[in-house]
C-alpha cells in the first residue's frame, strides 16, 4: 500500500484519537493525532494530510481557526468537523468556510468511518 | 448564601402556603403536575439509556459528554422533585437533599476521585456491590466478579476496604507522619530505602481501633464458621490499581497459611507492605498521588484441596497458539507457584479443551498441612501418575476462559480442586505479555474476506467485541437452563428471561431487540460482544453450528476464525480500560440500577434511594399514593369528575382522566362504557381483561356474578399486613395507566405507558395477598411469575410477592403484554383456593399457555372474542 490516504485528527479530548486512529488505521489510512491545535498547525506547516478531522471547541485556536489555518496550507483537503454542541448555526458556519461534513458528538464509529470514506473519494477526485 | 433545598422549599412556599390547606388546588392542577412528572422521569430514563448505550464501545464520546449528561439528568429530576412536592403538599423535601448527594458523588467520580462508601469497613465478598471497586481494591473486585460468574468458585472471603485503611492511619496518626517523611524525602534525598524502612515501622508499631479489631475478627470466624481458631487463611494486598489497569503485581505481600491467632498482626503486615521500596519506586516513577494511596486487604479461607497449581490462558512463550498452560501438584498449590516438580498441560483453547500434551513430573513431595506447611510424600504410585485426568483438566480450563471471557485478556489464573471435586479460584491476574494496541493487519484482512460470512451488517452492535463458539438457540427455559458455556447464544427475542445464560455465552444474537433494553444492559456487564435486532438469526444460524461473532465490524462467520479471536485477545486495545470508558462505568452505578423495587419494602424512603433510577421510581410511585390518597373515597373522586365504569366484569372501577384518556364527548354523566376508553394502555389491558371468559376460566365453578360482587365489593382487607381500604381506581392519560386493584383479597397494581416511542414504554405490575394461607398463596406467585417470564417481563419476587416489569418495547409487544396481563389478573384472582400442591403450578401455566394461544417461545396469537371493549 505505497500511498495510503492521511488522517489528521485534533481533539483536545485524547480519547478522540485514542479510539479513532486504531480504527482508521484499519480501514487503511496512516492516521496522526494531536491534542492541542498549536501543534497540528505546526505539523500542518510541514505536512498536508488528505483528510481532517478537528473539534471545534478547544483551548487556542479553535476548531474554526484550524479549518481557516488548513484551507490556507492545505485547500485540496477536506475537513470533518466534530463537535459536542452541535448547533446548527455552527455547522452552517462551518460550512460556509469550507468545512466537508460535520458530525456530532457522541457519534458512531460507523458514522464517521463513513465520512471519512466520502471524503476520500472527494479528495482522490481532484 | 441559601443552599438547595431552602432555595426549593421557598419556591414551593410561593405556590403552596407553608403546610396550609390546599383547598383552592384543583385535581385538575395534580393532575396537570403528575403529567409533568411522568413526561420528566421518561425524559431522565431516555438520557439514563443513552449513557448506557454508551458503555457497548460503538460510539466515540469525551468527558464532556458525561459531564453533560450528568448535569442534565439532575436537571430532569430536581424538577421532577418540585413537582411532586407540589402534589405531595411539600411532606417529600428530603428528595431535594437526596439528589443533592448523589449529585455530589457524581461531581467527585467525574473528578476522578475515589469515593469512597463511609462505615463500611469489613465486608463479606458477597456483600460487595458495583460501585465498591475503589472501596475494595482490583484484586477483591476481581475475586468478587469471578464468584458472579457461573460455574466459577470463590472460597469464602472478606474484604477489610480502603475505610478501615484510612481509620488505621488516622487512628495512629500516620497521615502527617507519613507526609513528613515524603516531604523529607524530596527536599533532602533521603533514600528511597530510608523512607520505606521508617513508614514500615511506623504501621507496624500502629494499633488496630479496637472497633476494627473486633469487625476484622468477627468477619473472620464467620468465613470459618466450624472451627475459627483452627483454621488458615491467606492474607492478601487488594490495592487501588493493583491486577487492574496499572499493575502492581508481585510488588505487595501476601501471605498463606496465616493462622486465626495472627489475623490482626498480618493485617499490619499487609499494610506496611505497600510502603516497601519498590512499590514506593514504583508510585514515584508513575506519579500516582501518595495522598490518595490506599491499600484494601483480602482475607481468603484456605482450602485443603486434591490438586492445585496455576492456569494461563495463554501459552506465553507462542501466544499465537490455541492453547493454554497447566501447572498442577497433588495437595496445596504452594509446590506449582513455587516452580517444584509439577506436572505440566498444554491444553487446547477450544472445545472440548484437550490435553494436546503432557509433561508428567515425578512429584516426590506435596505440601498437605496450613499449619507448618509440612510437606508429605506422595505415595509411590501416584507419584508419575497425572494429578489431573482429562476431565478435570478440560473443566478447568473451560472456567478459566469464561474468567478471561470477561476480563478479555490473557490471565494467569490461581486454582485448586478442593476435596468436593470443585475447582476454586483463589486469585486472578492479568498475564504479562505486552499488547500491541495494532489495529487489524492486512493479512488478517486478506483471511477475512476468504471466509464465509453467514451475516453481515445485519442489526445493532450493543456491546463491541469478538466471541466464537456452537451456536445455541434458545427458545425456552429448559434451552436456558442447559445453556453450554461458550457457546453462542441466538434467541428471537432478547427477553430479560436470557440473562441467566448470558454470562455463560461468548456472544449473544437476537432477531428483536434493542440495545437500550435490559437484556443489552446485561450483556454490557458481562462484557458479552452482542448484536440485537437482525431479524433474522434464528433462521439463518443453524443449531451447534460453529460460527465466529465480530461484533466489531458486525459480521457473522461461519466456523471458528482463530486469526480473529487471537487478534482480538492480544492485540486489540481495550476499549474498557480507557479513563472515560470507566468514569462512566462508575457514573452509572450510582444512576441506572433500581434497588428500589417494592414500593412496600422498608427501603422504599427518601433515604433508601440509592440511584437516580431509584429516585424516579420513588417520586412515581409516591405521586400516585398521593393522588389517590388526596382521594380518599369514592365519592370525593366522582365529586371531581372521576367516572364509573360500566362493564360486564363489575369491578367498581372508577376512572381518572388527567388528559386524553377518555373520550372527549363522554359528557357530564358519571358513568362511562370501555368503548369511551382513549387510553391506549387501558383499552389493551381491558381488551383482554374485560373479556368474559377471561373472569370464567375452570376454577370459578360458583356463580360468576355472585362471587364477583362478593370479592369485588369495597371492603377492607389486611394484606401482608397493610389495611386496605377497598379503592379500584385507574389514572388514565392518552397513553399512560396506573390501574389499583383491590379484588379476591389481593392487591393489584398496573402502572404502563405505551405508544410509538418504544424507549418510553414501559410495563410494572406488582401483585400481592390473597384469602389462603401462605403455602397457596406463594404457588399462586410462582404460578404468576412463571408466565410472566416467559412471556418476556423480568420478574422478581418472595412468598407471595410478584413484582414484573418491561421496558423499551414496541408498542405492539406492549399491547399484547397488556391484553395478556388483563387476562391474568382475571385468571388467577381465586386459583390460589385451588393450589393445594405445588403440582398445581405446571397444570395451572400449562393451561393458561394453551388458553391463550402462546407457543414456546413466548409468542402468542391474540384472540380477543367477547370483550367488551370490541
Amino acid at each position: 500500500m505505497a500511498n495510503k490516504s492521511t488522517i489528521c485528527i485534533l481533539d483536545d479530548e485524547p480519547i478522540v484519537g485514542d479510539r479513532l486512529k486504531p480504527e482508521l488505521e484499519e480501514d487503511g489510512y496512516e492516521v496522526e493525532i494531536f491534542t492541542d491545535s498549536a501543534s497540528a498547525i505546526q505539523r500542518i506547516e510541514e505536512k498536508c494530510f488528505d483528510i481532517f478531522i478537528t473539534d471545534l471547541k478547544m483551548e487556542g485556536v479553535d476548531g474554526m481557526g484550524f479549518l481557516e489555518k488548513v484551507k490556507e496550507n492545505c485547500p485540496g483537503s477536506a475537513v470533518i468537523m466534530i463537535t459536542g454542541y452541535a448547533t446548527i448555526e455552527s455547522a452552517r458556519e462551518s460550512f460556509i468556510r469550507g468545512a466537508y461534513d460535520f458530525i456530532a458528538k457522541p457519534f458512531r464509529l460507523d458514522e464517521i468511518r463513513s465520512a471519512v470514506k466520502k471524503a476520500q473519494k472527494r479528495v482522490k477526485r481532484q | 448564601m441559601l443552599n438547595l433545598v431552602d432555595r426549593l422549599a421557598s419556591l414551593c412556599k410561593k405556590i403552596i402556603p407553608w403546610g396550609g390547606e390546599r383547598s383552592s388546588i384543583s385535581f385538575n392542577d395534580l393532575f396537570v403536575r403528575f403529567h409533568q412528572i411522568l413526561e420528566e422521569n421518561n425524559t431522565a430514563m431516555e438520557l439514563i439509556a443513552e449513557m448506557e448505550d454508551k458503555l457497548g464501545g460503538q460510539y466515540v464520546f469525551d468527558k464532556k459528554f458525561l459531564e453533560d449528561m450528568v448535569s442534565e439528568i439532575e436537571r430532569v429530576i430536581l424538577r421532577s422533585a418540585y413537582n411532586f412536592n407540589f402534589i405531595t403538599n411539600n411532606k417529600e423535601l428530603e428528595i431535594y437533599s437526596v439528589i443533592e448527594s448523589l449529585a455530589r458523588k457524581l461531581q467527585q467520580e467525574l473528578a476522578g476521585k475515589l469515593v469512597i462508601p463511609s462505615g463500611q469497613n469489613v465486608l463479606a465478598l458477597g456483600d460487595i456491590q458495583e460501585v465498591m471497586e475503589e472501596a475494595v481494591g482490583n484484586k477483591a473486585y476481581n475475586l468478587f466478579k469471578i464468584d458472579t460468574l457461573p460455574q466459577a468458585s470463590v472460597p469464602s472471603s472478606f474484604v477489610v476496604t480502603i475505610g478501615g485503611f484510612r481509620k488505621y492511619l488516622a487512628f495512629n496518626n500516620l497521615y502527617d507522619k507519613i507526609d513528613n517523611l515524603m516531604q523529607e524525602y524530596r527536599k533532602n534525598g533521603l533514600s528511597v530505602e530510608s523512607v520505606s524502612n521508617n513508614i514500615r515501622l511506623m504501621i507496624l508499631n500502629g494499633d488496630i481501633p479496637s472497633d476494627l479489631r473486633h469487625e476484622i475478627l468477627k468477619a473472620a470466624e464467620k468465613i470459618c464458621p466450624k472451627n475459627p481458631e483452627s483454621s488458615f487463611y491467606s492474607v492478601r494486598s487488594s490495592g487501588v490499581g493493583e491486577d487492574g489497569m496499572m499493575s502492581y503485581a508481585g510488588l505487595h505481600d501476601s501471605f498463606l497459611n496465616v493462622p486465626f491467632r495472627e489475623v490482626l498482626s498480618s493485617y499490619k503486615k499487609v499494610l506496611a507492605g505497600m510502603y516497601n521500596s519498590a512499590s514506593l519506586e514504583y508510585r514515584i516513577q508513575r506519579q500516582v498521588p501518595f495522598t490518595d494511596m490506599g491499600m484494601a486487604v483480602l482475607y481468603q479461607q484456605m482450602v485443603p484441596s486434591q490438586v492445585a497449581g496455576v492456569a494461563y490462558t495463554v501459552d506465553p512463550n507462542s501466544p499465537d497458539e490455541q492453547v493454554c498452560l497447566l501447572g498442577a501438584n497433588w495437595g496445596l498449590g504452594k509446590v506449582v507457584v513455587e516452580g517444584g516438580a509439577s506436572d505440566m498441560f498444554r491444553m487446547s483453547r477450544n472445545p472440548p479443551y484437550e490435553i494436546l500434551e503432557s509433561r508428567i513430573g515425578e512429584k516426590k513431595w506435596m505440601v498437605v498441612s496450613f499449619e507448618n506447611e509440612e510437606s508429605a510424600k506422595v505415595d509411590e504410585e501416584k507419584r508419575n501418575m497425572p494429578c489431573l485426568d482429562a476431565k478435570q483438566a478440560a473443566l478447568i480450563v473451560e472456567t478459566a476462559l469464561m474468567i478471561e471471557r470477561y476480563f478479555k485478556r490473557p490471565l494467569d489464573i490461581e486454582w485448586s480442586i478442593d476435596t468436593e471435586g470443585c475447582v476454586q479460584i483463589l486469585q486472578a491476574r492479568p498475564l504479562g505479555i505486552a499488547r500491541g494496541g495494532q489495529p487489524r493487519s492486512q493479512e488478517l484482512k486478506e483471511i477475512l474476506k476468504h471466509r464465509k460470512a453467514l451475516m453481515r451488517d445485519k442489526g445493532i452492535i450493543a456491546y463491541r467485541g469478538v466471541g466464537s463458539g456452537p451456536v445455541c438457540l434458545v427458545d425456552d427455559k429448559k434451552s436456558l437452563e442447559n445453556f453450554p458455556s461458550g457457546a453462542v447464544l441466538v434467541a428471537r427475542f432478547g427477553i430479560p428471561l436470557l440473562a441467566r445464560a448470558i454470562p455463560r455465552a461468548s456472544a449473544v444474537i437476537t432477531d428483536i431487540g434493542s440495545p437500550t433494553g435490559h437484556m443489552a444492559t446485561v450483556a454490557r456487564e458481562f462484557r458479552i460482544p452482542t448484536i440485537v435486532d437482525t431479524g433474522s438469526a434464528t433462521e439463518v444460524l443453524q443449531n451447534g453450528q460453529e460460527v465466529t461473532v465480530d461484533a466489531e465490524r458486525n459480521v457473522v462467520y461461519e466456523g471458528r476464525v482463530n486469526e480473529l479471536l487471537h487478534h482480538q485477545l492480544l492485540e486489540r486495545p481495550l476499549f474498557e480500560t480507557l479513563y472515560e470508558f470507566q468514569i462512566l462505568r462508575r457514573l452509572l452505578r450510582r444512576i441506572a440500577p433500581l434497588t428500589l423495587i417494592d414500593p412496600d419494602g422498608p427501603n422504599f424512603t427518601a433515604r433508601g434511594c440509592q440511584t437516580f433510577h431509584d429516585v424516579i421510581r420513588f417520586i412515581h410511585e409516591k405521586s400516585i399514593q398521593a393522588l389517590l390518597q388526596i382521594a380518599e373515597a369514592p365519592s370525593t373522586l366522582l365529586a371531581h369528575g372521576g367516572k364509573r365504569l360500566k362493564a360486564k366484569v363489575p369491578l367498581n372501577l372508577i376512572l381518572i382522566d388527567i388528559g386524553g384518556g377518555l373520550d372527549e364527548n363522554i359528557g357530564k354523566g358519571g358513568w362511562v362504557v370501555p368503548d369511551q376508553i382513549t387510553s391506549l394502555p387501558m383499552k389493551a389491558l381491558w381488551s383482554g381483561m374485560g373479556s368474559d371468559d377471561a373472569w370464567s376460566t375452570d376454577p370459578i365453578v360458583a356463580d360468576f356474578k355472585g362471587l364477583m360482587s362478593g370479592v369485588t365489593r369495597t371492603q377492607t382487607a389486611t394484606v401482608a399486613g397493610q389495611v386496605l381500604t377497598g379503592l379500584n381506581v385507574a389514572v388514565l392519560g392518552a397513553n399512560y395507566m396506573n390501574l389499583t386493584l383491590r379484588v379476591g383479597y389481593h392487591f393489584t397494581v398496573v402502572d404502563a405507558r405505551m405508544g410509538l416511542e418504544l424507549e418510553k414504554n414501559s410495563i410494572f405490575f406488582r401483585f400481592v395477598g390473597g384469602a389462603t394461607d401462605i403455602s397457596r398463596r406463594s404457588r399462586r406467585a410462582a404460578l404468576l411469575m412463571s408466565i410472566l417470564e416467559k412471556i418476556g417481563f423480568k420478574v422478581e419476587g418472595s412468598g407471595d410477592l410478584v413484582i414484573a416489569r418491561v421496558t423499551n418495547s414496541n408498542i405492539d409487544q406492549i399491547e399484547d403484554h397488556l391484553y395478556l396481563i388483563g387476562r391474568l389478573i382475571g385468571f388467577v384472582r381465586q386459583l390460589d383456593i385451588f393450589m393445594t400442591d405445588d403440582t398445581t403450578v405446571d397444570l395451572y401455566f400449562e393451561k393458561f399457555m394453551e388458553a391463550n394461544n402462546i407457543n414456546a417461545t413466548g409468542d402468542h396469537k391474540m384472540k380477543r372474542s367477547n370483550s367488551d371493549g370490541k
